[in-house]
């Protein structure tokens, strides 16, 4: 069009970025993002636990096994039980520090089953000892297992723990008061530490969580607000166009300067005429990438001259790069070709993106370029029936 | 194109008398002149209030409402009327889905695109006028992309049918791609639009639709679960 103001000839506009919003409804819905950022900060705690656990085992438990050795009931099972142990620390410390969770209910029954073994094994006169390992450096074990499970699962094992070690006491005889209160400062003094450092890393890893699922929210909503605005600035700057060229047709009718009878006045009013329902059609506040490039193509075409509707129903998906312009591109093509008018529509559900565009059917040759078929997931139709040239394209989620 | 013979059945002695409701004197005089050129039509009275416009004409059968009237969407007033037993053709430049479709649901008997021209607008009225469906383009439109979880399930062909003709604004290009008559073709599309009447409130105007529909043996009532008898349960769908 001759009347086009140099602000609207612009080119092809980039790709509007596409926010992604998330539902902020508990960390279960939280972002990946905000998951990564909780494994992240619960790695030192994790790493933590899993040394003091097998330093304990290694310097404290081992050595003080060793010295005991025939001395006690049955030294085969106590160092069998320590055997045990290592190696469910060892392959639950590789797990956890790969970012993984060990099979919590199985590794803390076995546990505890050493556990009572050990006792049985110490005999009376190494109850109280360290050659009795399983008192100070078990707890440590049973942190490492039920890492990130819920602290009630701790507390659980921890006071099945204490009533096996309660067991062992009384059957082996050691009822006196002083015998007992040195159970109650074994159980207070071994329990309270492995559950502080699990409670305070739960709450850390928690916290972290948080934080970083309310920044990928207020990411996401800065994102969608600039892309917002630059559609609105967009609309704005197409609305002025269009407003002048309708103006422009509706001032020379009016003052008797066009006549309308004659058919490039009355083109030019067509041509106003489409566009204004375009804008208006225009409905969504972010605009999809996939309409967008549609949306640019039509602009494009009209400008040639070439009254153009563009409609879309419903939103389509995400979609990759590819399949966009496996939707896109065929249209675009057949557009460039297209004579009379232009029908452009889009429908959109989470499953399925239908573009289709019909004109006239002219008897020029088929310049629509790609044969119908499909690549890919998205599959393409071109024909001419006489009355119409239809091309279409499809993709559904497989 | 689509304006469908009317069976001789309906109104063979008289014209039908049309209502039109519009806030723009302008249009009026067009959609006046579009309905002129149609001898069964007969435009009774004109105006931007509906409750006036109907007191002059009692006896009008079909009523044109733009639903835009004075910058408020008048969906009440539809259901209103339409609870009435009105025949009411929404009018409108309104054309996003969500509208059309609460259109509908309000009882509206069709949705007409205030740009789809001249033969929508005269087969609209006339379908409405004896209780059938009458699916412009931009209602097919709406339709197909309802994505609401309580939309009416629709079959595969009939969604295809709705999408193809929403597309190509031609029934003879929908028969050729679907290679089907032009007649089942606008069988699928009618079928579609009369599910359709089961959403959001009931009305007079979506019993008469669907009454009619059964009648004419376009549905059946079984096909859209008002009526399900142990008989016919595995009765297939032709």
């Amino acid at each position: 069009m001759a009347t086009e103001s140099p602000a609207a000839v612009t080119t092809r506009p980039a790709p509007l970025p596409r926010p992604r919003v998330f539902a902020r409804a508990g960390s279960a819905a939280a972002p990946p993002e905000a998951h990564a950022v909780a494994d992240a900060s619960d790695r030192g705690a994790r790493l933590v636990a899993v040394v003091i656990a097998l330093a304990w085992h290694l310097v404290i438990g081992l050595p003080a096994v060793l010295g005991a050795g025939p001395g006690m009931a049955a030294p085969a099972v106590v160092a069998g039980g320590w055997l045990v142990t290592a190696l469910v620390g060892v392959a639950t410390g590789v797990r956890l520090l790969r970012g993984g969770l060990p099979p919590a209910r199985r590794l803390a029954a076995a546990l505890l089953v050493v556990d009572a073994a050990v006792f049985a094994a110490a005999g009376e006169r190494f109850l109280f000892s360290t050659a009795n390992w399983v008192w100070g450096g078990l707890a440590w074990f049973f942190l490492l297992v039920l890492w990130r499970r819920p602290v009630r699962w701790l507390l659980a094992v921890l006071a099945a723990h204490a009533t096996i070690a309660l067991v062992a006491v009384v059957l082996h005889g050691a009822t006196a008061p002083a015998d007992l209160s040195r159970y109650a400062m074994y159980v207070y003094g071994t329990s309270t530490l492995p559950v502080a450092v699990f409670a305070g890393a739960a709450a850390l890893t928690a916290l972290a969580r948080d934080r970083a699922g309310t920044a990928a929210a207020v990411l996401a909503m800065a994102a969608e607000r600039e892309a917002a605005e630059r559609a609105q600035g967009e609309r704005q700057a197409r609305l002025a166009l269009v407003s002048g060229t309708a103006e422009e047709v509706l001032a020379a009718l009016a003052a008797g300067e066009a006549d309308p009878a004659d058919p490039a006045v009355r083109r030019r009013a067509v041509l106003a005429a489409a566009r204004l329902r375009r804008l208006i059609a225009e409905s969504d506040d972010v605009p999809d990438p996939l309409l967008h490039e549609l949306r640019a193509a039509a602009d494009l075409a009209e400008r040639n001259g070439l009254p153009i509707e563009l409609i879309a129903v419903g939103t389509p998906p995400e979609l990759p790069v590819d399949v966009r312009r496996g939707l896109a591109d065929p249209l675009t093509a057949a557009l460039a070709g297209a004579r009379g008018w232009a029908r452009l529509t889009v429908v959109a559900n989470p499953d399925e993106v239908v573009v289709s565009l019909v004109t006239p059917d002219d008897d020029g040759p088929d310049d629509s370029g790609a044969p119908a078929g499909g690549d890919g997931p998205v599959e393409r139709l071109h024909e001419r029936d006489g009355e119409i040239r239809w091309t279409q394209t499809r993709w559904s989620r497989t | 194109m689509d304006a469908d013979p009317l069976e001789s059945d309906v109104n063979a002695g008289h014209p039908i008398g049309v209502a039109i409701v519009d806030d723009h004197p302008v249009v009026i005089d067009g959609v006046r002149a579009w309905l002129a050129t149609e001898p069964r039509l007969r435009v009774l009275a004109t105006g931007d209030d509906p409750d006036a416009v109907l007191r002059a004409a009692p006896d009008a059968e079909v009523v044109l409402l733009d639903l835009r009237l004075h910058g408020r969407m008048v969906l009440d007033k539809l259901a209103e009327l339409s609870a009435a037993g009105r025949r009411v053709v929404v009018y409108s430049e309104h054309t996003d889905p969500q509208t059309m479709l609460a259109a509908l649901d309000a009882g509206a008997v069709a949705f007409l695109a205030k740009h789809e021209g001249r033969e929508h607008c005269v087969g609209t009225v006339l379908a409405a006028a004896s209780d059938r469906p009458y699916v412009p383009p931009a209602l097919a439109g709406a339709m197909v992309g309802d994505a609401r979880p309580d939309r009416p399930a629709l079959s595969d062909k009939e969604r295809e049918a709705l999408l193809l003709w929403f597309q190509s604004m031609s029934k003879a290009s929908v028969a050729r791609r679907m290679q089907i008559s032009e007649h089942t073709v606008k069988q699928y599309v009618d079928r579609a639009r009369i599910k359709y009447t089961r959403a959001g409130r009931p009305a007079a105007t979506k019993a008469a639709l669907l009454a009619r529909a059964i009648e004419d043996g376009l549905v059946r009532p079984e096909d859209i679960g008002i009526y399900r008898s142990q008989a016919s349960a595995d009765r297939p769908t032709p």
